[in-house]
Parts: structure tokens; sequence; C-alpha cells
């Protein structure tokens, strides 16, 4: 072997690696980052194959309805409910709603918020001032506020409880990409594409976007925690998904927290399983938000 | 400063101005007028169509709204729909309840997450580190109605210790001079009703201060890590000053202005967390008011609370914009 095949092979093994190579191996040294995608990794297996991993039916009776439902057993684990359903199994099914309300929410929010927040950020001007300024005045509003008017306004089923919470994510998104956004536009590598000759869209959206989405994934995965609670707390004020049947956790622990006394196990699972599972998000978003930091790149 | 602070004022009005129209017509947006909400199932064309006319809910939009803003502009809310109370009354009742547990959450959350924060800082990566950011995100993780659910149930129900609703005993009689019953209980120097009214705070305002704790040492902590690198501090280290005189006069007083800056952003984290405190501890503050009022498609009280919050909302962020002036020298305002 020459010398420079020998250092053809250590120039190899030392290839630089990308930005998410480097946050993939930080966020894999990250304890609280591991614990919170085992914790979501749970969740998105429950929910997944909620009809297997659930005893019983989401509403199949298992008892005799009673006004003091029989608290944790060998065999209901979680007790049963009021209609005399297996608690346990009514979580579970729960986790696959609390996961469509939380993927649904940051899906409305992102794709709207990405919209503006490109569009303000890469054309500037009139534009830029018109869509900041109108995300301004929904900013003035705390969120879930914002969120209880929407729902006022468009009815409280579940598609319309997902809609409002998304809207309320619009504006952060849209802040956050365009600051990202106008930070790519101006760097050296957007400047060698536009002198290769690419213009507009080509330019935005294989460059610019590319580039600027690292915070907002980060903030996607803490809007998804956010939007769990907002959808919980909704349920809990009375807005929330008004079909019964429907094994929302925000609602199941809405609709027992009157009478703590006699149905404790009724309100704890399911707070539990909401604290557990935006815990789980917020470690991930923690532990992204570090790994994803530039300036903490060794 | 001065032109500055002015010409924020001055560009308020037209944001009141089209804010009062949002409103206006949100507020006339909303399923089920209020016939519905008085009257409920036995509502008929012609009891419906005369508490319309009552309430002047008859006459075309603009009418009304030129009525709304004529009210407004004389400080008359109109009155709520369901009590019969000018708004403005219910408001001044209210809003002291919702400052109160407000302000104390607040300050529970500074008295705990400033030494919280700056304690992890000085023990970087060591226990007390680890466990306070664990904490904060479990805090943080915990919607506040639950928590406000396991609080009452815990002290108030099972333990007895503390009330689980109201501010107030209702075998006290204390006059209501200001509707801050802390301040109330002072000015009647009558400390029997203070113990009661602070008992009545500290369940509701521990559950309204977790998030802003939570928050607060965090900030705390990264603005301490921080200026504990800079030069400035190194050299105060360096001239041989004692560390605890380091730590006070270079370290906290510079990590404390984005602290400033939270705690003026923590208004709106505020106002949501009422809604749901106030539900579960029956708080009669603004929070639980506008709860009811969307129940009862209360539109005066809907259109005064909602202009309300957000008048509150866009004053705080002018505050804390004007606090960074006199925080830090760097910044002057044109």
């Amino acid at each position: 072997m020459s010398i420079l095949e020998a250092e053809a092979l250590e120039l190899e093994i030392e290839h630089p690696s990308g930005l998410w190579r480097d946050a993939f191996d930080r966020l894999r040294r990250n304890p609280g980052a591991i614990i919170g995608a085992v914790i979501v990794a749970l969740f998105l297996f429950l929910a997944v194959f909620a009809s297997v991993a659930a005893p019983f039916g989401q509403n199949e009776r298992v008892t005799a309805p009673t006004s003091t439902p029989d608290g944790p057993s060998s065999e209901h684990r979680f007790g049963v409910d009021k209609q005399g359903r297996d608690y346990l199994s009514r979580i579970i099914f729960g986790a696959r709603l609390s996961l469509l309300v939380g993927i649904v929410s940051v899906a409305v929010g992102l794709s709207l918020g990405l919209l503006f927040g490109a569009m303000a950020g890469y054309f500037g001007g009139w534009l830029d001032t018109a869509i900041m300024r109108v995300m301004d005045i929904l900013l003035a509003f705390p969120g879930f506020l914002l969120a209880i008017g929407l729902v006022t306004a468009l009815g409280p089923g579940l598609w319309q409880i997902m809609l409002a919470v998304g809207i309320t994510n619009v504006p952060q998104f849209a802040r956050v990409l365009r600051s990202s956004v106008i930070a790519q536009r101006e760097s050296d590598y957007v400047l060698a594409a536009r002198s290769l000759g690419a213009r507009g869209r080509r330019l935005l959206l294989r460059h610019v976007l590319p580039n600027s989405l690292a915070p907002v994934i980060v903030q996607a995965t803490l809007a998804m925690a956010t939007a769990i609670i907002d959808v919980a707390g909704l349920s809990y004020v009375g807005l929330g998904p008004n079909d019964p049947s429907l094994p929302e956790w925000g609602k199941m622990l809405a609709d027992s927290a009157a009478r703590l006394e006699t149905g404790t196990h009724l309100v704890l699972f399911p707070g539990f399983a909401i604290v557990l599972s935006v815990l789980g998000l917020n470690l991930i978003g923690d532990g992204l938000r570090e790994a994803l930091d530039p300036r903490l790149k060794s | 400063m001065i032109k500055y602070i002015v010409r924020r004022l001055v560009l308020l009005v037209p944001i009141l101005f089209g804010l009062s129209l949002l409103v206006f017509v949100y507020v006339r947006s909303l399923p089920g007028g209020p016939e519905i909400a008085l009257l409920g199932e036995r509502a008929t064309e012609q009891s419906s169509e005369a508490i319309r006319k009552d309430l002047g809910l008859d006459q075309p939009l603009p009418v009304q709204y030129g009525r709304y803003l004529k009210n407004l502009a004389s400080g008359n809310f109109g009155s709520s729909i369901i009590t019969r109370q000018p708004v403005m009354d219910e408001l001044k009742q209210r809003f002291p309840a919702t400052v109160e547990l407000g302000i104390t959450a607040i300050l529970i959350a500074l008295i705990l997450g400033i030494p919280l924060g700056f304690l992890a800082a000085k023990r970087y990566q060591g226990f007390l580190d680890h466990a306070s950011l664990g904490a904060s995100l479990i805090g943080i993780s915990f919607p506040i109605f639950f928590l406000a659910l396991i609080l009452k149930w815990i002290f108030a129900v099972k333990l007895g210790w503390l009330p689980s609703f109201g501010r107030i005993d209702a075998t006290i009689d204390l006059p209501h001079p200001t509707n801050f019953y802390l301040l109330d209980a002072i000015i009647d120097t009558n400390w029997k009703a203070f113990v009661d009214v602070l008992k009545h705070l500290i369940l509701p305002a521990i559950a309204l201060a977790t998030i802003p704790l939570a928050i607060i040492a965090r900030i705390t902590r990264a603005a301490v890590l921080e200026v504990t690198n800079e030069d400035y501090v190194r050299t105060a280290r360096a001239k041989g000053l004692d560390p605890s005189v380091v730590d006070r006069r270079h370290v906290m007083k510079n990590a404390m202005l984005p602290v400033v800056t939270v705690i003026g952003l923590q208004t709106g984290l505020i106002l949501t967390g009422a809604v749901l405190t106030e539900t579960v501890f029956a708080w009669p503050g603004v929070g639980s008011w506008m709860l009811n009022a969307i129940r009862n498609a209360d539109y005066a009280v809907l259109q005064g609370g909602i202009l309300f919050f957000a008048l509150i909302t866009i004053f705080s962020s002018l505050l804390v914009d004007i606090s960074y002036a006199f925080l830090n020298p760097r910044i002057r305002y044109q």
C-alpha cells in the first residue's frame, strides 16, 4: 500500500459528516432523548396495535353499568368505568386518538405556517409585512384562549377541535421558519446556486427550505405535546369532542373529575397517560433542540 | 423614551379599533343566540323575537356595532343578559380575583424558580442540575387542570388542610373596597380574614405557578451559565473578589435581564391557566366568567371580556419593551 493509498483510506474514514448525522449521533448519547423516544415508541405501538394490545373493545361492556365502578383488579388492571367498560382498553384506544390529535393539528399548523413563513421570509417586502402583522394579531391571544374561541365558532366535533388547535400553531411556525429562511437566504451556497442560474421556486424548495427545517422540526415536536394538552383542556372545559363513545383522555378525565372520591382511577389513569405521552414528546423535542444546535457542534 | 411610549400608545388606537370590530363580528358568528341560552328548549318563535328585540339584536349589524362603539367610548360595556348586571361592574369584581391569583402564582414561581435555576447552574451537570431540569420538564408536561384536581383532592378533600373552592369562607364578613381580598383584609385589619383568604389562595396559586416556575428556573439556569463564562466575571474573580459578591453583583444582576422578559411573557400563560384553574377551584375570576359567557352565548360579557384579555396582553408586551430599555442601557428607543 502506497502512502497515498493510506492517506486516501484515512480520508474516507474521516469523511465529512452532515448536520443530520451529527445530530443523530448527539441524540443517541442524550439519555433524556432516549427515554422520550422509548415512551413515544410505546404509545405509537399501542396506537397502531390497539385492537391487539387491548384486552377488550373500546366500547365493549364487561360489567353492568354502575355509579361506583370497581378500581384496578387482576382481571381489569385499570378498573372499569361507569358504563362497565374495561378502562385499560379505553386508555389504549385513547392513544390512537391522542396521536391523531397531535399529528393532525401539527400538520395543519405546520403546512399553513410553512407556507406563510416561507413566503414572508423569502419574498420579503410588503408581503412579509402583511403576513407577519396578521400573525402578530393572532399571537396577541394566548393560544388556548384562541382555541376556545375557534371551537366555539366551529362547533364541538373532533375535526373542528384539531383544526382549531392547529390554527393556533400557525403563527409560531410561520415565525420560526421566516427567521430561518431569512438567515439562509443570504448564505454563500444560496448565492452559488443563484449564480448557477437557479431561480424562484427551485431555489426556495431545493436549497433554502431543506436547510431551514431544523428549528421547525424541534418546534413541531413541542407543538405536538402542546396540542395533546390543549385538546385535553378543551375537553375539560366542556368543549371536547361531543361523541361519548370516543375514548379521548381529556374527556375521560373530565367526565369523572367531579367524583374523584368514588372513581379515583377514572381520573388518575387518563391523567397520567396524558402526562407520560406529553413528557415523551417534550424530552425528544428538548434533545432535538440541543442536537440540532450548530453552536454546540464540537 | 417618553416619545417612544407615546408613539406606542398612539399605535394602539387602530389596533384596538380593529380588535373591537373583529370581536364584534366573531361574537355574532357564534352558533345559538342568547335567546336559546335564556329560554332553552322552551323557546318559541314569538318569545325569541321578543327577547331579540328587547336586546336590540333585531337591528341591522352596522347599527348594532355603532351603538356598541358609542357605549364603549363612554366606558359602557353593556349588561350581561344572564345576570342583567353591567359588564363593567362584574369586571370590577372578577378582574381583581384573577389578578390576585396571577400575582401570587408569579411570586411563587419567582421565589422558587430563580434560586433553583441559579443552584442548578452552579452545580452544572451535577445531580441538582439534572434533577431540576427533569422536574421542570415533568412540570411542563402536566395539564394544569389535572395538577389542580390532584392538589385539590390531596390537600383539600383527603387531608382537609385547605379549602377546596372560592376566595373566602362564607361565614367571614369582610367589606370589599378594592376587591383584592388580601388588601381588603389589611385595610379592615381583619387578620382572621387575611389568613382565610391566604388559605384559599394557596392551592390554585400553586397549580397556576407550576409552568411559569419551570420556565423561570430553566431561563435562570441558562442565563447564569452564559454570564458565568463572561470575561468580566473572570476578571472579578481574578482580582480576588469574594465569590458570593461576584455571584450577587456580577452574575445575578446580568442574568436577570432575560428572566424579567420571560416574566412579562407569562401574562398569556397566566390568563390561559386562569381559565382552567378557576374552573377547578370555582374561583370567581375572569377565566371562569368567560367560559360561562361562551356556554350561555352572553354577547356583552364575551365582547367585553375578550377585548379586556387582548388589552392586557398588548399592554404587558408594551411594558416588556419599555422594561428592556430601563434594564439594559445598551438599548435606547428613539
